[in-house]
Formats: C-alpha cells, structure tokens, sequence
C-alpha cells in the first residue's frame, strides 16, 4: 500500500509533535547495531572504509539523494511521522543565530537532545587511525564511544540566498551540481568538528539536514525553468551500495517525499 | 595557464600567486579560473582568490578594491585509513572494459567565476596580472584556522572566458 507523501520541513518550523518524532526515530537509532541502525547508516559515508560517497564527481547529488531517502525510510520504520527536516541556511535567522534550535545542545549541565550531537560507533582500530592524525583534533569527545563535536563559525559567513539564485541559473546539469556542491562544502566547514572531515561528517545529526537543504535546492533547480536530466550517460550507473541507479533517484514522487517551494512569514 | 611549479610562494603571507596575464580580447558573459587536479586528502580548506594583489593576506579585506575575486570550499578526507597503498591514487585507467569508478583521492577539478572582479579590471583600463590565492585551513576547531601552503596542492590555474548571446524574449 501507498503511504502518504512525506513533506520535509524547514528545521526552524518543526511543529512540536514532528520534532517529538524526528528525535525519537534518531535516538532509537543510536542504540541498533545493525544495518537499520545509525552507525550503518552514517558509517557509508567515510568511516569505516570503504567510503561510498562520490563527492566531486557528477554522482553527488544521485548519491546523496538515494542516502537520505534510505536513511529517512530507515528512520520511519521506527518512528512513523520523522521526516528529515532541512536546514535553510540562507535565511535571516540562520545568519543570526546559526544551527536550527532543533540541533543545538540542551542548555544546562545535562544535554538530553539526540539532534546535538550522534554517537561514532568505529572499532578500535579506526578511532585509532583517526585519533593519530593531527588535523583531526575535535572532531569526536574523547574516549572508546565517543560523541560528534561541533565549533560553528560566524553565522553570518553562511551561504547566502543570492548564491543560491546563482546555482539555480547553472544551465547545465555539471555546472549546478559544481556550484552547489560548493555550497555544500562551505557549510561544512562552518558547522565544524566532524562535519568538516568526509570520514566523520554523518555522524552528526546536522549532516542530514544540511544535506537536506542541498537535495531541495536541486529540487528547485530541477523544476525551475533551468532544469534538466544528468546526463544520458549517467542514467543507468548504479549510486553504490544502494538498489538505486541515477535514474531512480530523479523524481522525487515516485520515491514519496516532496519539499514547501517557499516559506513565507 | 599557470603551473602550479611555476606559482611564486610567499612564506610570510603564506600566499601562492600565478602570474596570469589578460588585457582583455573576445566579448564575455563569464569568465572563470579554472583550478585542475586540486588535492582533497586532508583538512577541509577555504581558498581566497585576489587578483592584481600579490599582497594579500589573511586580514585582508574580501572587497573588491582589495582585489578580491571570491572563494571556494574543499571538503576534506581527514587522512589516510586503510592499509599501506589504499590512497595511493592510480593513474586513469585506459582500458574501455574497467567499469570501476575513480579513486576516492582522484584530484578534482573546480572553478571560481570571477566576471565581476575581472570586469571591474578591464574597464578600469588594467589588465589582469595576478592571481594570488591563500588557502585556510577548516579543521574541527575553529580555534585552529590558520593560513597553509601544504593543503591547496594542484596541477594548473587558467582564465576561460565564455561568450553566451542574450535570448530574445
């Protein structure tokens, strides 16, 4: 049977009962140790290897598309109503006060919120690896389960509303997969700790949200008067490890979901 | 194009400058500085593009009468975690057969569209000169952002201007 079409929200315009859910889906996956569970999920992305994702390459948005698909599907099955919000970091609020308030920690001593921070389930052997280098010093609390951390930057050096009008005006398939990865990137790097490494960055709840935000702006491009299919050629490839090729990723109908155009108000 | 060995290196702005020369030629709807093979194995980094200012610096302001250009953000792998040999990138392969896709460290390619820094150049009677770039670091901790040379490696940087006549509409 059909479900009804899930509709991802703005993070700051959760109602109370759909935050009620997205963290109860998120906090109960933090605890499952297999392929349903967090770890699974966020461990595609970088560590532990192989690391999956394609970024820089014309993939990236098939890839993450199919991702936050399985990763939302997986989080309602344990929670029905967590619809992965996304992240508007263009807007007013974002450049004033930064991370959604639905991500930040809880204030006070005793931080209760799933979507502050994701546990790092990696063995022994790569938190190891990990922890030698250098550069990657606050990325994770200290420990043998450690925590995600974060050290975000000026909200105001978030992308802006204008480079997404920019991105929207690309008139071809690799040039606003280009401009928008690039986007991606800066926001990344903004959050920091491990949302600025490709090997930890999924495991912190904020990474789905942003990723959010980028898979709704290629919806945007993809009915704006720009839009078009990748490439032929890159239809059929397969967006591995996932049942999916290219082609199946391309209407967001057929895989149940859909976005708000615009948010006034 | 500038070749990355044929870049000048300045250890106390911690900057590297291309010495790309343009006066001007065809009509352009774009211009874009073309960065190939840029390395993303380590740190997440930020590169600031100044053109005609091989002074610039870390404080230097981001306006256009300081010459900056804009910016690009490359997003990290953080090192190296398998065993010896797995990020030893392979060169690519020419067989028509091999359905495996690129190495994950395969350097990337990326541009910065600098139109209207270069526009504000030409029409102020310059030419185009340089092409200073510094590249920041964006580690986990905002504390430890620092300027580097070792990050931003890459093989060229070069000037592609296109041309795209108006639509009627």
């Amino acid at each position: 049977m059909l479900r009804d079409m899930g509709i991802r929200r703005e993070a700051s315009t959760l109602g109370d009962g759909e935050l009620r859910a997205l963290r109860a889906a998120f906090a109960r996956a933090y605890g499952i140790r297999d392929e349903r569970g967090y770890g699974y999920f966020a461990g595609l992305h970088g560590l532990p290897l192989p690391n999956e994702c394609p970024h820089n390459r014309p993939l990236f948005l098939p890839w993450h598309r199919a991702y936050l698909y399985l990763f939302e599907r997986a989080l309602q099955d344990l929670e029905p109503g967590a619809d992965l919000p996304w992240w508007d970091w263009t807007t007013a609020r974002s450049h004033r006060e930064g991370l959604p308030a639905a991500y930040r920690r809880d204030p006070g001593r005793i931080n209760r919120n799933p979507l502050s921070t994701g546990p790092v389930t990696l063995s022994a052997a790569d938190l190891e690896r990990f922890r030698d280098e250098p550069i990657n010093q606050g990325a994770l609390s200290d420990g043998p389960a450690p925590w995600t951390l974060r050290d975000p930057d000026n909200p105001d050096e978030l992308p802006r509303a204008a480079t997404i009008r920019r991105a929207l005006d690309a008139p071809t398939f690799g040039d606003f997969t280009s401009l928008v990865e690039g986007m991606h990137n800066s926001v990344h790097g903004w959050v920091g700790g491990a949302m600025t490494l490709i090997s930890v960055a999924a495991y912190d709840p904020i990474f789905w949200t942003h990723h959010a935000m980028i898979d709704r702006v290629w919806y945007l491009w993809q009915i704006g008067p720009r839009g078009r299919p990748p490439p032929e050629h890159l239809l059929d490839q397969a967006l591995t490890p996932f049942p999916m090729t290219v082609r199946d990723t391309l209407s967001l109908t057929r895989l149940g979901y859909g976005y708000a155009v615009d948010v006034a108000g | 194009m500038a070749d990355f060995d044929a870049t000048t290196v300045s250890t106390e702005t911690m900057t590297r400058t291309a010495t790309l020369r343009y006066a001007g030629g065809a009509a352009f709807t774009r211009a874009d500085l073309v960065f190939l093979d840029v390395d993303h194995g380590h740190s997440s980094y930020e590169v600031r593009v100044f053109v005609n200012n091989p002074a610039a610096h870390a404080g230097t302001g981001r306006t256009e009468a300081e010459g900056y250009a804009g910016r690009f953000h490359v997003f990290g792998h953080g090192g190296c975690f398998g065993d010896v040999g797995h990020c030893d990138v392979p060169p690519p392969s020419t067989d028509p057969t091999d359905l495996r896709p690129a190495h994950q460290l395969t350097p990337l390619s990326t541009y910065l569209t600098v139109t209207a820094p270069l526009n504000h150049l030409l029409a102020g009677g310059a030419a185009l000169e340089t092409v200073t770039m510094l590249a920041i670091t964006l580690p986990p901790r905002l504390a430890d952002r620092a300027p580097t040379l070792d990050f931003f490696l890459f093989s060229s940087v070069d000037l592609r201007t296109y041309h795209t006549p108006e639509t009627p509409s």
